[in-house]
């Protein structure tokens, strides 16, 4: 369960203060239940995921996580470059507490990842989709109640997506899921639920085309 | 739902996690990375002998030139490779605090930790190439000595504690910073033995805690060595334990700034 508590964020600029992103958002995400967030650029989607995932820390409010949270997946951050990918992913294992059991999880990322020799060269040698690849691999490896991404099914080429949608499709079956995505087939294909960030608030929607729909709606007016 | 692990267990994970990853960074990330950690010593110390030999001093203080000024150079540089390491921790590691569970502070004191480490084995292969060669490199009292680099040790960390959060705050600070690392070198009696400046400027170079450090190093080496009469390894100690203290609390106060942008 995560409960998000009258959450209020703005960040600080090169001159003061800068807008509210958030103002005031609350609601509470059972366990298990796959939720979109909805809303326009700019609108504190993003925001709001750092401040679920931990990494960031609202201005007045607070946010509680009563399970395993991932990281934000997806996220171009959380790769050291002069260090190859096989040390990146054995310093996350490290960090997650799978100190006893790393060589299997990282034959497994290796072995998702496909990135054949190059998972032995530094990070900063990689093009972006080699990456992407590496850290979608990564988010894989662990086993989260909740996982929360960023257009993270948005990965590598045509034949890797397909894999990692696959792969994505599998793990929402069996744990939670707050995500992020342009793309309403997306949010269809993965949410049950939506929540809609508008003018700094959140609303709740049970279905996510309801949500989806008042998006919509937003837009046209 | 799996139980959340303990905060003290993912503490831990996360220094070891660090340390290693740190560790590779620091003697294998570039080619020969170091390589160039023993020969940044060896370089000032060569250098500096052939300036003594052109002015023909053989000895200072009672105790041979290049013993007196490789013990002061390598206390020096515990403290200033700690001092700079440990300073450019939470910048290096800023792409890591994606991941939750690392806090800036972690960087800081992995880092300490290891470049302590590091400078430890540096002083000791040094040490030992310079018995190699015939000098008398085997300390009279070994504990002093310790004694006396571990508090230098402890000053760089807590350097690097202040300057860690000081150079997020004001990025100028990180460049202040060097340009004043060249004159310490030279007040901190790294060149010139302080024994010889006259009062009263003596009492003011005595006020860096450096000094202190660098003079009871010496001593710990050769007793018959005449190190400044005001010596007092304790002023080195309460200084560096002030800017520890002081560095932890600017940590706890702006842990939120440091992590995020």
């Amino acid at each position: 369960m995560i409960v998000v508590d009258n959450v209020h964020k703005r960040y600080r600029t090169d001159h003061g203060p800068g807008p509210w992103v958030l103002q005031g958002v609350s609601f509470t995400i059972p366990a298990k239940l796959k939720v979109g967030l909805i809303g326009a650029n700019g609108a504190g989607k993003s925001t709001l995921l750092r401040l679920i995932g931990g990494i960031d820390h609202p201005n007045i409010g607070r946010v509680e996580r009563h399970c395993r949270v991932s990281w934000p997946m997806g996220f171009a951050g959380g790769l050291q470059g002069s260090l190859s990918g096989r040390h990146n992913a054995k310093f996350v294992c490290r960090i997650h507490g799978h100190e006893r059991d790393i060589a299997e999880r990282i034959a497994a990322i290796e072995a998702f990842a496909e990135l054949g020799e190059a998972f032995d060269e530094p990070v900063k040698t990689y093009s972006t989709g080699m990456r992407s690849r590496l850290q979608f691999a990564m988010s894989l490896a662990f086993d989260f109640d909740v996982y929360i991404s960023d257009e993270v099914t948005a990965a590598g080429d045509a034949a890797f997506r397909k894999k990692a949608l696959t792969a994505f499709k599998e793990l929402a079956d069996r744990s939670g899921l707050i995500m992020v995505s342009h793309d309403e087939g997306t949010l269809k294909n993965f949410c049950a639920t939506g929540i809609w960030i508008h003018d700094g608030q959140a609303v709740w929607f049970d279905r996510i085309d309801d949500a989806l729909k008042a998006y919509r709606e937003s837009r046209i007016t | 739902m799996s139980a959340p692990r303990a905060p003290l267990s993912i503490t831990l994970s996360v220094w070891k996690a660090l340390f290693l990853r740190e560790a590779l960074a620091r003697l294998f990330g570039h080619r020969a990375a170091w390589f160039w950690l023993l020969l940044e010593p060896a370089f000032h110390v060569a250098y500096l002998m052939v300036i003594f030999a052109i002015i023909s001093v053989r000895s200072i203080g009672g105790i041979d030139t290049a013993v007196w000024l490789m013990i002061g150079l390598l206390a020096f540089f515990m403290f200033r490779h700690t001092g700079t390491q440990v300073m450019n921790a939470v910048s290096a590691n800023k792409a890591l605090f994606a991941y939750r569970q690392v806090k800036p502070v972690d960087t800081v004191l992995v880092r300490s930790a290891l470049e302590g480490l590091v400078m430890t084995w540096v002083t000791m292969l040094f040490l030992l190439g310079a018995g190699l060669y015939g000098l008398e490199v085997v300390p009279a009292d070994p504990l002093a000595v310790i004694e006396a680099f571990f508090a230098m040790w402890l000053m760089g960390m807590g350097f690097g504690l202040v300057t860690s959060v000081a150079s997020e705050l004001v990025p100028e600070l990180g460049r202040v910073v060097n340009l004043i690392m060249m004159p310490l070198y030279m007040v901190s009696g790294v060149i010139v033995p302080l024994a010889i400046v006259p009062q009263p400027y003596r009492d003011w170079l005595l006020l860096n805690p450096l000094a202190h450090g660098l003079e009871a190093a010496r001593l710990g080496f050769a007793p018959h060595y005449h190190a400044v009469p005001e010596l007092s390894l304790a002023y080195l100690y309460a200084c560096a334990l002030v800017t520890i203290f002081l560095g932890l609390a600017l940590h706890r106060r702006f842990a939120i700034r440091l992590s995020t942008q």
